[in-house]
């Protein structure tokens, strides 16, 4: 399996995971629910669209807000996370649909914002 | 002539480690860069007596290590260690050694507001959109140029042999020749040296190996055939 964080993970929004199953990926999104095992939560990205984000341990710590999720999409369309960072807002809020768009950029010109 | 970017380019630290280097400079897609910008999370950080050694990952690659030489003098201020888990924008120049790339960073800033990030991320294609554009651009030469034959006179005779948007007048005369043949596998030396009578065969090849060079025109069946590398 290999560790995610040495290889190229694509930054991509819901509607993406379809097309990255079994590779690492980037995603990030605002957290809307956590399940009571803290084991599996749902973030939303900049279009409103969910992710299920499993974990291999329970969660040690209160998450909210907007997160980075880094892990390998699985055969169901989640991500298994590796790694997870909250997005800081204690100075402004994170201009979640602005991501989204610049990820449609980004997609649209690899050429110019190679991944891998 | 190269086209060199005289400003700090931000980039991703996957087109950093793509980035060729010829001699001291290094250069992506044919432009030279040499001060960058990058935005990323540290992974690891390291403090050594002179320096700071990070890996900062920006997710395009494995995690590029930044050095930044702290002042031994200074109490305090510089050497402060920013923890692994904070994301930073840094400015720096690249560096290669042993065939690995690195960056040695004069300035390190956490990253207060992450809509900066997604700024960084847009500036980037931008960036590099626009350098790549200004160096296509330089092969649209806009002197006039005659098909019934150059022979050179009207062409570039009475006009300077100062180069034009980074080419010379035999640079651009052969660019556009090539750039017009609508031939698949392109135009070939010979036709070249056919059309352009009053240019020897070796000025002929020095203007093909640097058009071919600064990504103009690219060989096709062999290295007597090129194409341009600007689709009409």
């Amino acid at each position: 399996m290999g560790d995610v964080h040495e290889v190229p993970r694509p930054r991509i929004a819901t509607a993406h995971l379809a097309q990255n199953i079994g590779k690492p990926v980037c995603f990030v999104g605002r957290v809307v629910k956590i399940h009571p095992t803290g084991k599996l939560f749902v973030l939303s990205d900049g279009e409103g669209k969910h992710t299920t984000v499993e974990l291999s341990e329970p969660l040690d710590e209160e998450i909210s807000g907007v997160l980075e999720v880094v892990g390998r999409v699985t055969n169901q369309a989640t991500i298994m996370c590796m790694s997870y960072v909250q997005f800081r807002e204690d100075k402004s809020p994170f201009d979640l649909e602005l991501y989204n768009e610049a990820l449609k950029i980004i997609h649209e010109f690899p050429e110019y914002f190679p991944c891998g | 002539q190269r086209i060199r970017s005289q400003n700090i380019v931000p980039c991703t630290v996957s087109q950093l480690l793509a980035a060729e280097q010829v001699d001291e400079t290094f250069r992506i897609h044919d432009v030279e860069i040499s001060q960058v910008t990058i935005m990323g999370i540290i992974r690891h950080a390291e403090k050594a007596p002179t320096n700071i050694l990070y890996k900062v990952d920006d997710m395009t690659a494995a995690p590029m290590d930044v050095r930044q030489w702290v002042d031994t003098d200074e109490a305090g201020g510089e050497n402060v260690v920013v923890p692994p888990g904070t994301y930073i924008k840094v400015a720096g120049h690249l560096r290669s050694f042993q065939n690995k790339k690195s960056l040695v960073a004069f300035k390190i800033m956490p990253l207060e507001n992450m809509n900066e990030f997604t700024t960084h991320i847009l500036e980037i294609v931008n960036a590099h959109m626009v350098l790549r554009k200004n160096l296509m651009s330089a092969s649209r030469v806009p002197q006039s140029f005659s098909s019934t034959g150059v022979g050179g006179m009207g062409g570039y005779g009475g006009g300077s042999s100062l180069p034009v948007n980074g080419l010379t007048a035999h640079q651009s005369q052969v660019l556009n020749l090539i750039k017009n043949c609508p031939v698949p596998e392109g135009m070939s030396l010979q036709e070249l040296k056919h059309q352009l009578q009053n240019m020897s065969m070796a000025t002929i090849k020095q203007a093909v190996e640097f058009l071919s060079s600064e990504g103009h025109i690219y060989s096709t069946v062999d290295d007597d055939h090129y194409k341009s590398t600007d689709a009409e």
